[in-house]
């Protein structure tokens, strides 16, 4: 038998890929969540469209998400295109979404601007397979969780097959601001966020290496998205007063806001020398 | 010259009714069953309740079949209470919640909205201002309904009870119509210092007005 198949040679294998995968895993997390930190834009004109893209889950987190939504009067002249993500089979968040752009906010752009229809219209309902139902268990989550994170990405970069181009005034596909209040999907949507971002970052160095020498790379950055698209906010569930929620515990190091609404999960971080829950109040309404 | 007004007589409420459901999202049977029990029903029939109407979701229509087959309209069983049930309503249960509320000129007294403890339910409830119990739902993932039914019933908007308690709740369900708070809270001057949704939103766009 060759020397490099004896059991020694197949041990010091399996411990090289060991390290190697934990290494690349431990990589990751850390770029993930260190290395855009803060690129918000210093100033940013008042009339520049805004792309938001929603993310609801089943009945709670949707009833809370449009009641927040109500409360801080979502101005749809500011917030000019919407993307509703919602879990397959879940009807009611899409019947949500429908009524909310039908009633509350062409009720509201009448109210601000009369005669103005500017606004209708402007949105779409994207449905992605679901990360976790009610009471699946958390063995089978992860393969689902997989083919969820997908669609998400695909989502992200504007080519999901429920999304057609956007308006002309928008730049990129990229959403400029996502926001959730902690459903399953809004795991995979925030890490593929924060994923996309890594990419670019490590795109933009690359192109500007190459770029140095042969004045290339300039049309990747008309696709990529820029430093201040893809902004997270992560809403923990109002039904949450006391401990932080799965999703939350999983996303509180990766979103760029992570806002609680009981005192009690105020200040809660991930490992120490991580950036704190800031406590928002009820936001609800 | 206006003629006087016809004096009438102040209608005397005739019904009053106890809304139950169980959500959309997850099954609930101990609740439904809870309900269907007799100390249950006279509980409602001691409080001078006339009508149960009951939500009992889509995987509670073996529970609803198995009341109707044990007590048929006008039997002893049901105390006296007409009890009516309905799988879901996909327009949301905010006409449903309404009938607790007290309405003379359709002869409704103010009745009592009995939920489990999902957060879509209770915000709906208390947007309307009915007196709300909400009842934990033990089987699901820690349990986490348990502690927004325990801070919501210390702050007084609403009592929270388990399955087990369900017919003393009632009783309190009509104390706390007497007190009822507005939901929601008017910001207090601690809140007011917070930055609302909106502002974080701004925030991270970079819009500075």
């Amino acid at each position: 038998m060759d020397s490099w198949l004896s059991w020694t040679g197949l041990f010091w294998v399996a411990a090289l890929a060991v390290v190697a995968g934990m290494s690349t895993i431990l990589l990751t997390m850390h770029a993930l969540a260190k290395s855009q930190h803060s690129q918000v834009p210093k100033w940013r004109s008042k009339n520049t469209p805004i792309h938001l893209l929603v993310v609801l889950g089943s009945g709670g987190h949707t009833a809370e998400m449009f009641s927040m939504l109500r409360r801080m009067s979502l101005n749809p002249s500011k917030y000019t295109y919407r993307t509703y993500i919602v879990s397959s089979g879940d009807n009611f968040s899409a019947t949500k979404a429908v009524e909310f752009e039908t009633t509350y906010l062409n009720q509201n752009a009448k109210e601000n601007a009369p005669g103005g229809q500017a606004t209708t219209g402007s949105y779409t309902i994207v449905t992605v397979p679901r990360a976790r139902r009610v009471h699946q268990s958390f063995l089978t989550a992860p393969f689902s969780t997989i083919q969820s994170f997908w669609s998400c990405l695909l989502v992200l970069r504007g080519l999901h097959p429920d999304q057609q181009p956007l308006p002309s005034p928008a730049r990129s596909p990229y959403p400029d601001v996502i926001l959730t209040n902690g459903p399953a999907t809004a795991v995979c949507v925030i890490l593929a966020a924060r994923l996309l971002r890594l990419c670019h970052f490590l795109c933009a160095g690359l192109s500007f290496n190459r770029s140095v020498g042969t004045q290339a790379g300039s049309e990747t950055s008309a696709t990529a998205p820029g430093h201040f698209q893809l902004r997270t906010i992560f809403v923990e569930s109002w039904a949450r007063v006391t401990t932080l929620s799965l999703s939350g515990k999983l996303l509180l190091p990766f979103a760029d806001r992570f806002l609680v609404q009981w005192p009690a999960l105020k200040g809660k971080k991930a490992w120490s020398g991580m950036r704190e829950t800031e406590y928002a109040g009820t936001l609800v309404d | 010259m206006t003629a006087p007004l016809p004096v009438r007589s102040r209608p005397v409420p005739t019904k009053k009714v106890c809304f139950v459901t169980v959500g959309a999202t997850a099954s609930f049977h101990l609740l439904l069953q809870t309900i269907f029990k007799d100390d249950f029903l006279r509980a409602l029939r001691r409080f001078g309740f006339t009508n149960l109407l009951v939500q009992y979701g889509k995987d509670g229509q073996s529970v609803w079949d198995d009341f109707l087959r044990r007590c048929p309209p006008h039997s002893e069983g049901r105390h006296g209470v007409s009890v009516e049930g309905f799988n879901f309503n996909p327009d949301g249960l905010d006409a449903e919640m309404r009938l607790a509320r007290s309405n003379l000129s359709q002869g409704r007294d103010g009745g009592l909205v009995i939920s489990h403890a999902g957060s879509g339910s209770i915000l709906g409830a208390m947007r309307l201002g009915v007196p709300l119990v909400v009842v934990p739902n033990p089987t699901l993932k820690d349990n986490h309904q348990q502690e927004l039914a325990d801070e919501l019933q210390q702050q007084g908007y609403v009592i929270a009870s388990s399955c087990q308690n369900l017919a003393a709740a009632v009783g309190q369900g009509e104390r706390l119509r007497a007190q009822m708070l507005a939901w929601p809270p008017v910001c207090s001057v601690s809140q007011r210092q917070q930055r609302s949704l909106e502002d974080v939103m701004s925030d991270e766009l970079g819009f500075l007005d």
